[in-house]
């Protein structure tokens, strides 16, 4: 069952066209990869999925409402969660602060339900390993702690659907298994996530399908073993072979 | 002990010799009113990222509006009091709506000059409705302490525990309540905290209006302790600027202190006999929060303390 649909989206800044007719559909409990080139308007798609850009056409549906003209705030609390390729922590805040706040932004009747906050604020912690440093400021980890604090963070807030932009990216290969295991674990949990990453090997083990994405275009979608064969891939990397 | 000079202080204290912890004294009753101001200015910039530029016609609108309630309209001291910050707050959020509101998602600057052009306004404004004759909220003469050497009134005792409570209240609920957690993520990663469900246009529009109540606070203190006049919203708005500048952009805690040392400084440069029989003329107090701002900025361009420069 489709979560998350995107019809026909295209979004045109000044002159510039950034995005053209994207549209696709993500399953419940489903990994996604979204590859492509720099430029190719990965990142800007994760922005109109998570309200921070408005499409110039087009539309997008989360477990069927229309989520369109709805700001990034409410989609949050809707379930869109979002971990930023150039970490979305607060840097002077504890990591305990980090991921209380988190919870706090939630709507209020799911707050009530949960309880104490402070003490799933702290389990938190204790799944990634990061519990000793709780009451650290959040800026004086390392940027692989950064990261696993970003997403333990997003997944505690109770969000259906993550998009993850480029999660290993200055993470240790170590580090790097961790935040696999991560996102596997999420979906165990029935989460879908939609991930940008330029590292194909974490792509491949991670995730269900792929979509490839040109200049502002999905220009290949489908399992990660076919798409690392395809022709077109290799050339959207490395160019035309002259050769063939 | 220190060389001693005549004071420019209120005419109620005429004139007296200051000994250094008098000095001390004064500086913490300007400091006060000026941390008040720079405290809510700070935060706004460090929310918002955007500069109001009237903010001293706005604490002038807090001062004169209580001067009226009380003056004219014959109210209590304490409703006039209440009737200026809710009068600040009013202006302040419709500086918001109109001013700042429409503009800074274009570009953060552009409040900048919408802002002026709104002080404008409100100069003409206040020069119309007040007139340029000084007005002091409270007519009847002021009671003095005398603490040790130190003389003081007793308005301007309170006014100084009144700040130290307000600014203890904003830093408990800065630092320990769930708002306050919520206003220093959108302040460290806005588009994070929106990303976890943070209404940031709620929270902007409560700033604003926080940081206007805190100008009005510090208007109000200006009309019980000294007079209002037209002319001091320049002044005003340059030192709280001084103070978040020198502080580090948008560090709170940083302005406040700065505040505080402005008021010292132009303390010292006024009160000391600095050349002998000659003394620096009060006149030349307005220039050491532009001095200040000068050599901070050639020492540490990025001011005192740490800037919270806005990430996303």
């Amino acid at each position: 069952m489709s979560i998350l649909s995107l019809s026909h989206i295209s979004l045109t800044i000044g002159e510039h066209r950034i995005l053209s007719d994207v549209s696709c559909s993500v399953d419940q409990g489903e990994i996604v990869g979204l590859i492509g080139p720099n430029g190719s308007g990965k990142t800007t798609l994760f922005n109109v999925i998570s309200g921070f850009l408005a499409p110039t056409h087009g539309t997008m549906h989360l477990q069927g409402s229309d989520i369109t003209n709805i700001s990034s705030s409410r989609r949050a609390q809707m379930g869109i969660g979002r971990v930023f390729q150039n970490f979305g922590i607060f840097r002077e805040m504890t990591l305990e602060e980090n991921v209380l706040v988190a919870l706090e932004a939630l709507p209020k009747a799911d707050r009530m339900q949960r309880g104490n906050l402070r003490k799933i604020a702290g389990e938190t912690l204790e799944m990634v390993g990061l519990a000793s440093h709780a009451k650290q400021k959040a800026g004086s980890l390392s940027g692989g702690q950064m990261r696993l604090l970003e997403i333990a963070r997003t997944l505690m807030s109770g969000k259906e659907v993550f998009l993850l932009d480029e999660p290993t990216a200055g993470v240790s290969p170590k580090m790097t298994q961790q935040v696999a295991d991560l996102i596997l674990q999420l979906q165990k949990q029935g989460k879908t996530v939609l991930v940008v990453e330029h590292d194909l090997p974490f792509i491949s083990h991670v995730c269900d399908r792929v979509i490839v994405m040109d200049t502002g275009k999905v220009a290949l979608t489908g399992k990660p073993e076919d798409v690392k064969k395809s022709k077109e891939l290799r050339e959207l990397y490395f160019g035309a072979d002259p050769t063939t | 002990m220190l060389p001693v000079a005549q004071s420019r202080g209120s005419a109620l204290r005429g004139v007296l010799l200051l000994s250094p912890v008098q000095l001390l004294a004064n500086a913490l009753i300007a400091g006060s009113l000026a941390a008040l101001i720079a405290g809510g200015l700070a935060l706004v910039y460090g929310v918002l990222g955007v500069f109001n530029m009237a903010l001293g016609q706005l604490t002038l609108i807090g001062g004169y509006t209580a001067w009226w309630l009380h003056q004219v309209a014959h109210m209590s001291v304490l409703f006039s009091v209440i009737g200026g910050l809710l009068c600040g707050a009013l202006m302040t959020w419709i500086t918001f709506e109109v001013f700042v509101r429409p503009f800074y998602k274009h570009h953060r600057f552009l409040p900048l000059v919408t802002t002026i052009a709104w002080s404008m306004i409100l100069d003409g404004f206040i020069l119309l409705a007040f007139e340029e004759r000084p007005r002091s909220i409270l007519s009847e003469a002021k009671s003095m302490i005398s603490l040790g050497s130190v003389l003081i009134s007793r308005e301007q005792c309170l006014m100084i525990v009144l700040t130290i409570v307000a600014l203890l209240l904003f830093a408990w609920i800065f630092h320990c309540t769930s708002f306050g957690r919520k206003l220093r993520a959108v302040v460290q990663h806005e588009s994070a905290a929106r990303s976890l469900g943070i209404n940031s246009a709620i929270l902007h529009r409560v700033i604003f209006i926080v940081s206007g109540m805190f100008a009005a606070a510090g208007g109000i203190f200006i009309g019980i302790d000294q007079n209002l006049s037209p002319t001091l919203a320049f002044s005003l708005t340059i030192k709280a600027y001084a103070a978040i500048i020198a502080g580090g952009k948008g560090n709170i805690w940083g302005a406040i202190v700065c505040a505080y040392v402005i008021a010292l400084l132009e303390q010292l440069l006024v009160g000391i006999h600095w050349f002998g029989a000659f003394y620096v003329p009060a006149g030349y107090q307005q220039t050491v929060a532009l001095l200040f701002i000068i050599v901070i900025l050639l020492l540490k361009p990025s001011g005192l303390f740490r800037s919270f420069a806005r990430t996303a």
